[in-house]
């Protein structure tokens, strides 16, 4: 075999990897539009909020992919519907506004597809991230003190402050990312019908 | 084929800086590794010591860029950077180009290490760092790999093909893989789903394509050279080369099961898997023959030991992405640990002893010196093929379990931790192990490098430094 006759074969072979995935890929899933629900008017999936896009890369960042996926599969071969993970599976239109977009490699911890609607307190998911032993003293999830501040309470309470005692008295106030992290986690769930994936 | 010795030292400071590197990294990883894990089985150090750069978030993401730039890319490149010109006859020209290039894969590392520390992973599969890393690499990479590819040149027709096919597909693998994957990943040229198939082709460029390909050209090389013996079929051995490239690329479809991925993407990537078998059945029938009957030889030779293991983990780490792709088990088996199981027999078993065998023939090429008779050698054998053995095995039977407690909605979230929990006592152990393995080996290289001990046992392949003909590494077929 001469190196050109080598060369071309590699390179077409790569060709064909890197085209027939991304490429056909894309004629598939990369040309799809979101869908106007004639009920509210809306179109879905819904579009996320700023904050909830900057927390999208605070969710990266802390690493919680690690242990909790983003991908509810069918009934079939699976008990993910049947453990509450979301109302339907989830299909690539799901992920249309998601940037960047990831489905997540381990369940250590449930998925978390439709956290927003399993918990859609923003409080609750405050408390969840600075310590989720004071709603579950099993959890394996590890605290996130570091995405909060604690301040000295002064006679007024702050709003944003977390309903829990702190060492000193002190007041905690979740950060920006921990503001941004729950808004992203709020704006995880697919409780809409998709023509592919229709609410049953 | 007649370039003197001198020749060859303008690539043997590059090529000593990537080893430098690569052994530090893994030395690091490794620590960082048993840290992690420790986090996973023992929650309550998160609470007891909450500080974000050692959080298990952290330091998992952390270990794998470690393992797989640090030690194993860069391992494999400076080993390449001896072995190519040696078996070519060209010397690289350039040498300060050469060391300036293997200086920035290591800041390129470390600027990967600082961000993923401080800043976190971006959470992107096998591209946790930023824009600015990935320039780097490849700048770094445009050098070294214009390098290695000039070295295949004059040799193509004369030397054995089966390795320098092999390198082709991985220097050409590389830059297409990574460049597409970041201008399409970070360019905004991918919506939604299109982001998740990219990250997964560049998963499987990464690995199967780049990675494996590199340690096929060290078994192809060393193997023949260290035993002696010739490799038999070339036709088998280029119809094996052709599955391996032509396949490689789809493996990681088979990661997905529903979701994002189109359903015949993921049908694909299950048929890639399986007839990859094909690939790996040639060139076992290519590459065992040459290990029959010399077990003596394993025993005496370190260098030839290290790359039988890895040759053995080849057919294993295959023959296990083939098993979790049958439809099914694939069920089963997504979002498991045996992702990890995966990891440990591609990273650490295939490419590492790899790795490592070349390692332990090529240096005393490229330094004229030889590896001591010492403990260590033993030490590093066995604490990392019962090390890896032990986390391999652990988290493949860990990934199967929690599969199917996965799968029973009734059993809830809570006990399928407690189900691993046993098992990732025995990971925690393996990866000590492999530590301890590692820590042995890195003593070993400096000090050998450092000249500190007597060379009693020399293991090198090439007979330096009178002769230094590159026809010594050439008994393989023509």
């Amino acid at each position: 075999m001469k190196s050109t006759q080598a060369l071309v074969l590699v390179f077409l072979a790569l060709l064909f990897a890197w085209a027939g995935q991304i490429a056909l890929g894309f004629f598939q899933v990369g040309k799809l539009e979101p869908i106007l629900n004639e009920e509210t008017n809306y179109t879905v999936p819904p579009v996320p909020s700023g904050l909830a896009q900057t927390g999208s890369r605070v969710f990266a960042a802390q690493g919680c992919l690690e242990c909790h996926s983003l991908s509810v599969r069918g009934p079939t071969g699976s008990a993910d519907i049947a453990r509450g993970w979301g109302p339907r599976r989830t299909v690539p239109r799901d992920y249309l506004f998601r940037e960047p977009a990831w489905i997540g490699s381990s369940r250590i911890g449930p998925d978390l597809s439709n956290i927003g609607i399993r918990l859609p307190d923003a409080n609750e998911l405050m408390m969840h991230i600075w310590n989720p032993r004071l709603k579950k003293a099993s959890s394996t999830c590890p605290p996130h003190p570091w995405l909060f501040d604690l301040k000295v309470s002064g006679p007024i309470i702050e709003k944003e402050a977390l309903p829990v005692p702190s060492k000193d008295w002190k007041q905690i106030l979740p950060t920006y990312q921990a503001k941004a992290l729950v808004a992203y986690l709020q704006s995880l769930h697919s409780d809409y019908s998709l023509p592919e994936a229709p609410l049953k | 084929m007649n370039a003197p010795l001198s020749s060859f030292s303008k690539s043997s400071l590059a090529s000593l800086i990537l080893l430098i590197g690569s052994v530090s990294w893994a030395l690091l990883g490794a620590g960082l590794q048993v840290l992690a894990t420790l986090q996973l089985l023992v929650p309550s150090l998160a609470y007891l010591l909450p500080i974000p750069w050692i959080a298990y978030g952290h330091l998992a993401p952390l270990t794998t860029f470690l393992f797989t730039y640090g030690w194993i890319t860069s391992g494999f490149l400076g080993v390449l950077l001896i072995l190519i010109p040696r078996i070519s006859g060209i010397p690289f020209r350039y040498g300060k180009l050469l060391t300036s290039a293997a200086l920035l894969w290591q800041i390129a590392v470390l600027i990967g290490v600082a961000e993923i520390i401080w800043n976190g992973a971006t959470g992107l599969t096998s591209l946790p760092f930023s824009r600015s890393v990935t320039c780097l690499f490849l700048a770094s990479f445009l050098v070294l790999g214009t390098g290695l590819t000039r070295g295949l040149g004059r040799s193509w027709k004369s030397g054995p093909l089966l390795p320098r096919l092999y390198l082709l597909a991985a220097l050409l693998a590389l830059p297409l893989g990574l460049g597409t994957a970041e201008i399409l990943l970070r360019g905004g040229l991918a919506p939604g789903a299109l982001q998740i198939i990219a990250q997964l082709v560049w998963h499987s460029f990464l690995h199967h394509l780049w990675l494996t390909p590199l340690a096929l050209v060290l078994l192809f090389q060393l193997l023949p050279t260290l035993t002696g013996r010739p490799v038999g079929s070339l036709s088998l051995g280029l119809l094996a080369w052709g599955a391996t490239i032509g396949l490689g690329g789809w493996i990681g479809m088979s990661l997905a099961s529903e979701g994002p991925v189109p359903s015949w993407l993921q049908s694909a990537g299950v048929v890639a898997t399986i007839l990859l078998a094909v690939a790996v059945w040639g060139n076992g029938t290519l590459l065992k023959p040459l290990l029959d009957g010399k077990i003596e030889e394993c025993r005496r030779q370190v260098a030839l030991r290290f790359l039988a293991v890895s040759l053995w983990s080849y057919f294993v780490s295959y023959a296990w992405l083939a098993f979790l792709a049958i439809p099914g088990i694939r069920q089963a088996t997504t979002f498991t640990v045996v992702a990890q199981a995966t990891q440990s027999l591609l990273l650490f078993s295939f490419y590492g002893n790899a790795l490592a065998g070349a390692i332990y023939a090529l240096l005393p090429a490229s330094r004229t010196v030889g590896w001591p008779r010492h403990p260590a050698l033993t030490i590093h054998f066995w604490f990392s093929t019962l090390g890896i053995a032990s986390v391999a095995s652990c988290y493949g039977i860990a990934g199967i379990l929690q599969g199917l407690a996965l799968n029973d909605p009734g059993v809830p979230m809570s006990t399928i931790a407690s189900y691993l929990r046993p098992f990732l006592s025995v990971v925690l152990l393996g990866q000590i192990a492999w530590w301890i393995g590692q820590l042995a080996f890195s003593t070993l290289f400096f000090a050998t490098l450092l000249k500190l001990f007597e060379s009693v046992a020399p293991v090198a392949i090439f007979p330096l430094p009178r002769d230094e003909s590159p026809s010594s590494l050439n008994p393989a077929h023509h």
